[in-house]
C-alpha cells in the first residue's frame, strides 16, 4: 500500500464517518476506532517498507524511518484514544462534525510526516490545525481556540515565508534539495531556519508560544486532549529534528562563537527549551485543573526535547526521540485516565475530587505507571530517555541547561504527585460513593498503553536500535550503541533489564517480609489519628486544596506572559483603530482623498 | 558481562549488611548524643529491638495501596542498595550509574508517599507535601555538582568514579566547594535539622509516618535505615574516595554520619519554604561556581 492510498482513504473515511455518525453516532464513533485500528495494523505490518512511489501531481510523498516512527506514535495515540470517543457521542454538542475531524486531523498529520516536498507538508499542516481548531470549542471554551489557532497561523506564516524564500531562492519545493541548497549561503539557511523553527516552536509549546497548550488542552473535549499532548504537539518536535538535522544547523552555524561545544544561535535556542522548562514545571505545580496540569507539564516536556534536538549528538538525539514515544504514551494515559475519572464524576478540578482509588483501582494504577514514566522513574520509558539526555548533557559539560533539567525533573515529582495523591488518595467525597470504575471500553486502551510503557523501559533496546536507524537515515556519522540488553552512553552503561530485575528482587524481599509479618486489620478512612477531635465529614478531612502552597508562595508574584500577549492585542487594536480614524471616517471627502492619492500612486507604478 | 543469580545474592548481601551497619551506626549515635545532653541514652541495639518489635506487631490497614505503598518503598530501596558500591565489593560494575541512583531512589520514595497520602490523614499528605518540596531544594545543587564531576572525569559510574579517586586523589581536594554543597544536600536527604521539616514531631505528628504501626512501621523503619545506608555511601564514594578496603569505607562512613547527626543537634528547624529558599540561594551558587571551575576553567582537575 502507498502513502497516497492510506491518505486519500482515511480523507474519504472522515467524510463517511460524518455521514455514519448521522445516522447512528455510536456505529460513528466505532468507525473510528476500527480505522484508526486499521491504519496502524497496515503500518506495523508493512513496517517503513511502505511504499511512497504514487503520486498526483504535486503530492508527493517519501518513507523516511523518522516519518515511520512518529506515524506509528501518533497511530498508537490516536488508535487508543478512539476507544474512548463512543462514550463522549452525548456529551459533544456535534458527534458528527467530531468524527469527522478527529479522522481528516489523522490524515493531516501523516500527510505532513511523509510529504517530499514543503508545499505538501505545509498543506497538511494547516489540515491538521484547522481540524483540531474546530475540535477545542467542542469542549469548554471558545477562546481557547481562537488563541490556539492565533499562535498557529502566526507560525504557518512564518512556516510559509520561509518555504517560499527557499523557493524564490534555489527553485525547489523538495525538503532535502532545498536545505541541501541553502547549506551554501548561511544567512537565507539561518533565517529559515528560525522561521520555521517557530512554527516548530508553537506547536511544541515552547516559551513564550506556551499559553495556548493550557487553555487548549484544559479545555478541548477530554477525549481530544490526548490527542493534543500525545499527538499533535509531537508535529512541532517532527519539523524541529527535520529541519536541524537535514541543514544541518551546526555546519551552517560553524563560524559563530561557541558556547559549551555549540554554535551561540544554538546556545540561545536551547535557553528558551530550558525556560520552558522551568516555566512548565512551575506552572503545573499550582494547577487545581488536571488537565491544565499536565498541559504544563507538557511544556516542560517540549523543553527536554527542543534540548536534545538542539544537542545534535546521537545520544541526545536519540534520547529526544525516545523521549518523544515515552512522553506521547505517557501523557496521552495521563490524560485518558482524567477523562475516565470526568466521565464518571463530570469534573477534572482536583480539589472536587478524592479517594478515587477505592472507586476506580485501575484507573488508578494507570494513572500510576503513566506518572511514573512522565517523572522519568525506572522502569518506565521515561528514564530510558532521561538517562540518554543526562547522558548527553554530562558530556557537553552545559550545567546550566542541566540545572533547569533537573529541576524540571525533580519539579515534576511535585506535579505529577499531585493528581495521585489528590485526586485518587485521601478521602473518599460522599457524593461519589456510588461512583463505579470506568467502563471496560475505557479500561482497555489505558491497559494496553501502560503496557507499552513499561515493555519498552525495560526492554528498550529496539526502541534504541530504531533511533540509530533514524540517525543513520539522516546522515549522522557515529550512531547510538547498543548490545543485546546494554545502551552504552558516551560516560556509563545502562542496562535497563538489569534494573527492572533488581527492583523485582527487591520487592520479592519486601513481600516476603510484608506476609511473614501478622496480618493487618483493616479499618476505615476516616478511622485515624486526629489529635484527639472527633471528626466527621470526610470531604473536609482531605488535604486537598492548594496543595503546594507554601512552595507557590514563593513564586506567586511572577510575571505573567500573558499580560505581554494581552498588551500586544491592546497595540494590534489601536493600531486598527487608529487606520479606521484615518481612512474610514464619517467624513466622506477624507476618504475619497485617500482613494485618489492611492490611484496615483498606483499610476506612478513602479517608478517611485 | 553475564550476570548471574550469585551476583544478585551478593548484591542483597550488601543490601542486608548496609542495613544492619546503619542500624547498629545510628544506635551508636543515639547514645553518644544523648551522652552529649547529658542523658543516659539507649543502648546501641535499640533500633534493631524497635524493628523487630513493630515487625511482630499485629497492626491496621487502610487499604491495599497503602500496604502496597510500603513494599514498593522497600523494594525501591533495597534495589538501590543493592546497586551501591563499597570499598571493593562491587557487584554491578559499570551498571552503577548515578542517574539510576537518584531515580531508582525515587521509586522508593514514591511507593512511600503514596501509602502515606493513601492512609487518608492529611497530616500525611502535608508531610509528603513538604518532603517533595524539599527534595527540589536539595536535589538540584546535588546533581549539578555530579554532572560537572562527570564531565570532567567522562564517567557516571560510581565504582569507576571511586577508582579515579583511588588513583589521584579525593575529591574532596579536586572540588571542596562541591563537597560543602555535597555535604549540605546529603543533610537535606537525610532528614536531619534543620531540614526535618517534613517529619517535623511536633507539628506534624510525624508527617507521612502519622498513620503506621506494626509491620509496616517496622518496614519503613528499615527502608529508613537501609536510604540512610545509600545516601551516606554515595557521599563518601562521590566525594572521599571510597574506600580501599571495607575498614578505610566503615571509618569514613561512621565518621560522616557522626558529623551529619552532631550538627544536626545543635540547628534549629528550617520552615519548607525557608527550606526551599536556602537551597536556591547559597547550595545553588556554589554549585555553579564549583561546575563553572571544574567545566570551563578544568581547575583541580
Amino acid at each position: 500500500m502507498t502513502i497516497l492510498t492510506i491518505i486519500i482513504a482515511l480523507i474519504v473515511l472522515s467524510f463517511a464517518t460524518y455521514y455514519i455518525t448521522k445516522i447512528n453516532n455510536q456505529v460513528g464513533a466505532y468507525t473510528t476506532v476500527v480505522v484508526t485500528l486499521a491504519a496502524l495494523v497496515i503500518f506495523l505490518l508493512e513496517g517503513d517498507k511502505l511504499s511512497g512511489a504514487s503520486s498526483i501531481g504535486i503530492l508527493r510523498f517519501s518513507v523516511t524511518p523518522l516519518a515511520w516512527f512518529f506515524s506509528i506514535i501518533m497511530l498508537i495515540v490516536y488508535s487508543m484514544v478512539a476507544f474512548f470517543n463512543p462514550y463522549w457521542m452525548k456529551k459533544i454538542l456535534h458527534p458528527g462534525a467530531y468524527n469527522m475531524l478527529f479522522l481528516l486531523s489523522l490524515a493531516g498529520t501523516i500527510g505532513v510526516f511523509f510529504a517530499e516536498n514543503f508545499i505538501v507538508m505545509f498543506i497538511f499542516w494547516e489540515i491538521v490545525v484547522w481540524a483540531s481548531m474546530f475540535i477545542i470549542p467542542f469542549g469548554k471554551s471558545r477562546t481557547a481556540s481562537v488563541v490556539y489557532y492565533a499562535m498557529s497561523t502566526f507560525g504557518s506564516f512564518t512556516f510559509l515565508y520561509a518555504i517560499f524564500m527557499l523557493y524564490a531562492n534555489y527553485g525547489t519545493f523538495v525538503i532535502k534539495d532545498s536545505l541541501e541548497a541553502a547549506k551554501g549561503d548561511a544567512n537565507i539557511a539561518i533565517a529559515a531556519f528560525i522561521l520555521m523553527l517557530l512554527a516548530g516552536f508553537i506547536k511544541l509549546g515552547i516559551f513564550p508560544f506556551h499559553i495556548w497548550l493550557p487553555m487548549a488542552h484544559g479545555n478541548a473535549p477530554d477525549t481530544f486532549s490526548p490527542i493534543l499532548s500525545g499527538g499533535l504537539v509531537k508535529l512541532g518536535a517532527f519539523l524541529t529534528i527535520l529541519i536541524t538535522t537535514l541543514l544541518p544547523i551546526h555546519e551552517v552555524t560553524k563560524d559563530q562563537a561557541y558556547i559549551f561545544g555549540v554554535p551561540i544561535l544554538i546556545y540561545v535556542l536551547m535557553i528558551f527549551g530550558a525556560i520552558s522548562i522551568v516555566v512548565g514545571t512551575l506552572m503545573a505545580i499550582k494547577q487545581d485543573d488536571a488537565k491544565k496540569l499536565l498541559a504544563y507539564s507538557s511544556v516542560a516536556n517540549g523543553g527536554y526535547i527542543l534540548i536534545g534536538i538542539l544537542l545534535y549528538d546521537e545520544m541526545a538525539l536519540s534520547g529526544a526521540l525516545i523521549h518523544i514515544f515515552g512522553h506521547a504514551i505517557a501523557s496521552a494515559t495521563a490524560f485518558l485516565t482524567i477523562a475516565a475519572v470526568s466521565y464518571r464524576t463530570g469534573t477534572t478540578k482536583m480539589s472536587e475530587l478524592g479517594g478515587m482509588i477505592h472507586k476506580m483501582p485501575i484507573t488508578y494504577v494507570v494513572y500510576l505507571m503513566a506518572i511514573i514514566s512522565m517523572a522519568g522513574i525506572p522502569p518506565m520509558t521515561g528514564f530510558i530517555s532521561k538517562w540518554l539526555l543526562f547522558q548527553a548533557l554530562a558530556d557537553q559539560g552545559m550545567f546550566f541547561i542541566a540545572t533547569t533539567m533537573f529541576f524540571g525533573s525533580i519539579g515534576s515529582f511535585l506535579y505529577v504527585f499531585r493528581p495521585l495523591s489528590v485526586l485518587f488518595l485521601g478521602q473518599l467525597k460522599p457524593e461519589h460513593k456510588t461512583v463505579k470504575e470506568a467502563p471496560i471500553g475505557m479500561l482497555i486502551p489505558m491497559v494496553i498503553l501502560s503496557g507499552i510503557t513499561l515493555f519498552y523501559g525495560v526492554l528498550p533496546n529496539s526502541l534504541v536500535e530504531y533511533t540509530a536507524k533514524i540517525e543513520s537515515a539522516l546522515g549522522f556519522d557515529k550512531v547510538i550503541e547498543t548490545s543485546a540488553l546494554v545502551i552504552q552512553g558516551n560516560n556509563g552503561d545502562l542496562h535497563a533489564p538489569l534494573i527492572t530485575g533488581i527492583f523485582a528482587f527487591g520487592f520479592i524481599i519486601a513481600l516476603i517480609i510484608f506476609l511473614i509479618a501478622p496480618k493487618s486489620r483493616k479499618v476505615g478512612l476516616m478511622d485515624t489519628y486526629t489529635a484527639g477531635e472527633f471528626l466527621y465529614t470526610p470531604s473536609l478531612y482531605h488535604a486537598g486544596y492548594a496543595y503546594y502552597a507554601p512552595f507557590e508562595r514563593l513564586y506567586q508574584k511572577h510575571p505573567n506572559i500573558v499580560a505581554l500577549f494581552a498588551a500586544l492585542v491592546q497595540k494590534v487594536k489601536d493600531f486598527g483603530k487608529f487606520i479606521r480614524f484615518v481612512f474610514f471616517s464619517r467624513w466622506p471627502g477624507r476618504g475619497v482623498m485617500f482613494i485618489i492619492l492611492t490611484m496615483i500612486l498606483l499610476m506612478w507604478g513602479e517608478k517611485l | 558481562m553475564t550476570i548471574t543469580i550469585t551476583d544478585f545474592l551478593v548484591a542483597f548481601g550488601v543490601a542486608f549488611c548496609g542495613w544492619a551497619l546503619q542500624t547498629s551506626v545510628s544506635g551508636i549515635t543515639r547514645k553518644t548524643v544523648a551522652r552529649m545532653q547529658k542523658r543516659y541514652g539507649p543502648k546501641w541495639y535499640q533500633n534493631f529491638r524497635d524493628i523487630f518489635k513493630l515487625l511482630n506487631k499485629r497492626a491496621i490497614t487502610h487499604g491495599w495501596v497503602y500496604d502496597f505503598g510500603v513494599i514498593m518503598a522497600l523494594a525501591g530501596i533495597i534495589g538501590t542498595a543493592m546497586f551501591t558500591p563499597v570499598a571493593n565489593i562491587v557487584v554491578f560494575k559499570g551498571y552503577d550509574n548515578f542517574f539510576v541512583f537518584v531515580y531508582l531512589f525515587a521509586v522508593g520514595m514514591l511507593g512511600m508517599a503514596m501509602s502515606a497520602s493513601g492512609s487518608g490523614n492529611p497530616l500525611a499528605s502535608i508531610g509528603v507535601m513538604r518532603a517533595l518540596t524539599q527534595m527540589v531544594g536539595y536535589e538540584v545543587p546535588f546533581m549539578v555538582i555530579v554532572l560537572a564531576l562527570i564531565h570532567v572525569r567522562d564517567t557516571s559510574s560510581i565504582s569507576a568514579l571511586v577508582d579515579i579517586q583511588q588513583a589521584s586523589g579525593w575529591n574532596l581536594v579536586v572540588m571542596p566547594i562541591g563537597t560543602i554543597v555535597g555535604f549540605i544536600c546529603l543533610m537535606g536527604m537525610l532528614g536531619k535539622k534543620p531540614f526535618d521539616t517534613y517529619i517535623a514531631p511536633a507539628e506534624l505528628a510525624s508527617g507521612p509516618m502519622v498513620e503506621y504501626g506494626g509491620k509496616q512501621l517496622g518496614m519503613l523503619m528499615i527502608m529508613h535505615e537501609i536510604a540512610t545506608f545509600v545516601e551516606i555511601s554515595l557521599f563518601v564514594n562521590l566525594f572521599l574516595g571510597g574506600g580501599s578496603n571495607i575498614l578505610e569505607f566503615l571509618v569514613k562512613y561512621f565518621i560522616v554520619y557522626t558529623l551529619a547527626s552532631y550538627v544536626s543537634n545543635v540547628l534549629g528547624r528550617f520552615k519548607i519554604d525557608q527550606v526551599v529558599t536556602f537551597y536556591y540561594k547559597i547550595p545553588i551558587l556554589l554549585a555553579l561556581i564549583q561546575a563553572g571551575m571544574l567545566v570551563i576553567f578544568g581547575w583541580g582537575v
